[in-house]
């Protein structure tokens, strides 16, 4: 069963008055479990694909079903209840609220479900046993590191237990080191936690960490690894 | 509740800037609620004047005394039910010191009384002033303030020159008014007044009259009897200006010019600064924020929910400085009656004080102008499409 299906997806751009086609009638299909890496050049669609697949853009024409819902026809109200449950975004940049502890950060998408203060903090503290940082649950983001905030901005993704994560270069500012933790983090999420994963990647060392490679140019999927 | 934490985590982000906005808004909120303090006063004040009562005066200006001969020939004309003489006496502990100032009038004492009922005093007491040529009756605040009471004396000494006879007045204490706030409401606790004959006598019968007031005895013909009284020294060495006692009363609050539009001006372009202020605030603090917004939205939050926190915010910010500006305003408003030379005149506006419902206006204004302040960046944020908020990166 497939855990995401993308069908004669195509994903039109206007910028002034020119017209970019980005995606072009692509299809994909993720199996549910699956950890699978997108590849290609800058420009080559990875982050549109990714973003459509997330729910946060819509196709200019074509299908995207996540998790079964086919999410072109949620309003932007059930397409956000949507997301909160369904799917974690893991960005480049890890993108943590500078004024929250770590703890408060994972906590967020928790605010969006009727859960006490208290099960909300104890849900979030788990998530950050996971990723090996519970001692720092009361570190704002400036006093962690690049490697540290990353694993927080992972707990913060799979809080709510959605199905899929998806991943945005999420080794792209990192150190070796520190990637190698990161990819570490995100294959147990994926074989213990069964996760799917689509992660977006130009690092081949990254990709080959997981099970299936798929290479995107000009907004067409081109090879399978 | 659950985003408040966030909400007031984000303003503490940048305090500095959040502690200006607050403290233009509290400036804000300060003037707001002290000039419409003043203004409802001073409104309630002319309020409190009765709709049947005319005064009297020079028709040169309130420096001229008008002969006492008038009093019987303003008696005679139709529709005057009674009459009274009052002079401004002007007088003070100490001579020239008006840090104690309180108003004081001389008044022909019997029709005085009876045209107005508000200055409510008991049989025992009106019969002791009538009684007593030296006899005064005195405001409650005034007697409270200095401590007096009943039988008590104390001497005034007038800065009005055909009223400085080389030494100062002596009074004994016969009365002390009471005031029913609810059938006369802003009626003044500060006046003190004492026999018209007393001030004639003491002056070498040289002293004229301040004013008349007449009371008619149909009020809808006041501006009838009014013409007729003024029409009665057309043309005389002292022609005269009668008007209602209400126009009396504005007519010195005239004399600052028109102080309600003066101060509401003043009031509406304060409000506009600051409504301009927090408005450039609440949209750098968006802006800056933009790839966090779209944090939010990725997490699944809805752009209502992230324009509510935009509006939370602004929203906090303005209950802050409203409740700052109020404390403000209070600290003010006490402490006015106390201030040398603007004190005589505060205390003279009865029920001078932030009542609950300035009070509350003026956390609804704060809050209007956080608001409207904080709806730009806020439909901007509900607007904004996650994509483009995450490439701000």
């Amino acid at each position: 069963m497939s855990m995401v299906e993308v069908n004669q997806v195509r994903k039109l751009y206007k910028r002034d008055a020119q017209q970019i086609t980005v995606l072009d009638g692509l299809d994909l299909q993720v199996p549910e479990g699956e950890f699978l890496a997108l590849m290609g050049p800058s420009g080559s669609g990875k982050t549109t694909l990714l973003n459509l697949i997330a729910g946060i853009d819509r196709p200019t024409s074509g299908t995207v079903r996540v998790a079964g819902t086919e999410l072109s026809q949620l309003s932007e109200n059930a397409l956000a209840r949507w997301r909160s449950r369904s799917v974690g975004f893991i960005f480049q940049f890890y993108n943590l609220i500078p004024v929250l502890t770590a703890l408060e950060n994972v906590e967020l998408p928790l605010l969006l479900e009727r859960l006490g203060g208290r099960e909300r903090r104890e849900r979030a503290l788990t998530a950050l046993k996971i990723v090996g940082l519970a001692d720092r649950a009361s570190h704002y983001p400036r006093q962690l590191s690049g490697g540290q905030e990353q694993r927080v901005a992972i707990a913060r993704a799979f809080v709510s237990d959605p199905k899929v994560l998806v991943a945005d270069e999420p080794t792209g500012d990192l150190d070796a080191r520190s990637a190698e933790e990161i990819l570490a983090l995100m294959e147990t999420l994926n074989r213990e936690f069964k996760k799917t994963i689509v992660m977006v990647t130009h690092d081949p060392r990254a990709a080959a960490r997981a099970h299936v490679q798929r290479h995107l140019d000009k907004g067409v999927l081109t090879a399978d690894a | 509740m659950r985003f408040l934490p966030l909400v007031l985590k984000h303003l503490r982000r940048s305090w500095v800037r959040s502690l200006s906005t607050i403290l233009a808004m509290a400036l804000c909120i300060f003037l707001f609620c002290t000039l419409q303090t003043f203004l409802t006063a001073v409104n309630r004040s002319l309020k409190s004047a009765n709709a049947a009562r005319l005064v009297t005066r020079h028709a040169v200006s309130l420096v001229f005394n008008l002969p006492l001969a008038y009093r019987d020939r303003i008696a005679a004309v139709p529709g005057v039910k009674q009459i009274a003489m009052q002079n401004w006496f002007g007088g003070a502990r100490r001579a020239g010191d008006f840090s104690e100032f309180f108003p004081n009038l001389a008044v022909e004492a019997e029709p005085f009384l009876e045209m107005y009922p508000e200055l409510i005093l008991t049989p025992e007491e009106k019969q002791a002033f009538l009684g007593d040529p030296r006899g005064c009756v005195l405001g409650p605040d005034t007697a409270a303030r200095f401590g007096w009471k009943l039988g008590d004396t104390f001497q005034l000494e007038s800065f009005i020159p055909p009223y400085r006879v080389g030494r100062p007045f002596e009074f004994v204490i016969r009365g002390i008014y009471t005031t029913d706030e609810a059938h006369y409401p802003g009626t003044d606790r500060t006046l003190m007044f004492f026999h018209h004959k007393y001030l004639y006598e003491t002056t070498g019968r040289r002293v004229g009259v301040g004013t008349y007031v007449t009371e008619v005895s149909d009020p809808s013909q006041a501006g009838a009897v009014s013409k007729a009284i003024d029409a009665l020294f057309a043309n005389s060495d002292n022609e005269t200006h009668t008007e209602t006692e209400q126009a009396f009363r504005a007519s010195f609050v005239s004399m600052a010019g028109n102080l309600a539009l003066l101060l509401n001006t003043i009031g509406l372009a304060v409000t506009f600064t600051i409504l301009l202020v927090t408005a450039n605030t609440m949209s750098m603090a968006i802006r800056e924020r933009r790839t966090e917004m779209g944090v939010l939205k990725t997490l699944g939050f809805s752009s209502a929910r992230v324009m509510g926190l935009v509006l939370t915010e602004a929203g906090a910010l303005g209950v802050l400085g409203g409740l700052l500006g109020l404390l403000l305003s209070q600290v003010l408003i006490g402490a006015l009656p106390h201030v040398p030379m603007i004190g005589p005149f505060v205390r003279g506006l009865a029920g001078f004080g932030l009542t609950p419902l300035l009070a509350l206006s003026g956390l609804g204004v704060a809050l209007f102008i956080a608001l409207a302040a904080g709806l730009v960046p806020a439909v901007l944020a509900y607007r904004a499409r996650i994509t483009n908020l995450l490439r701000q990166v």
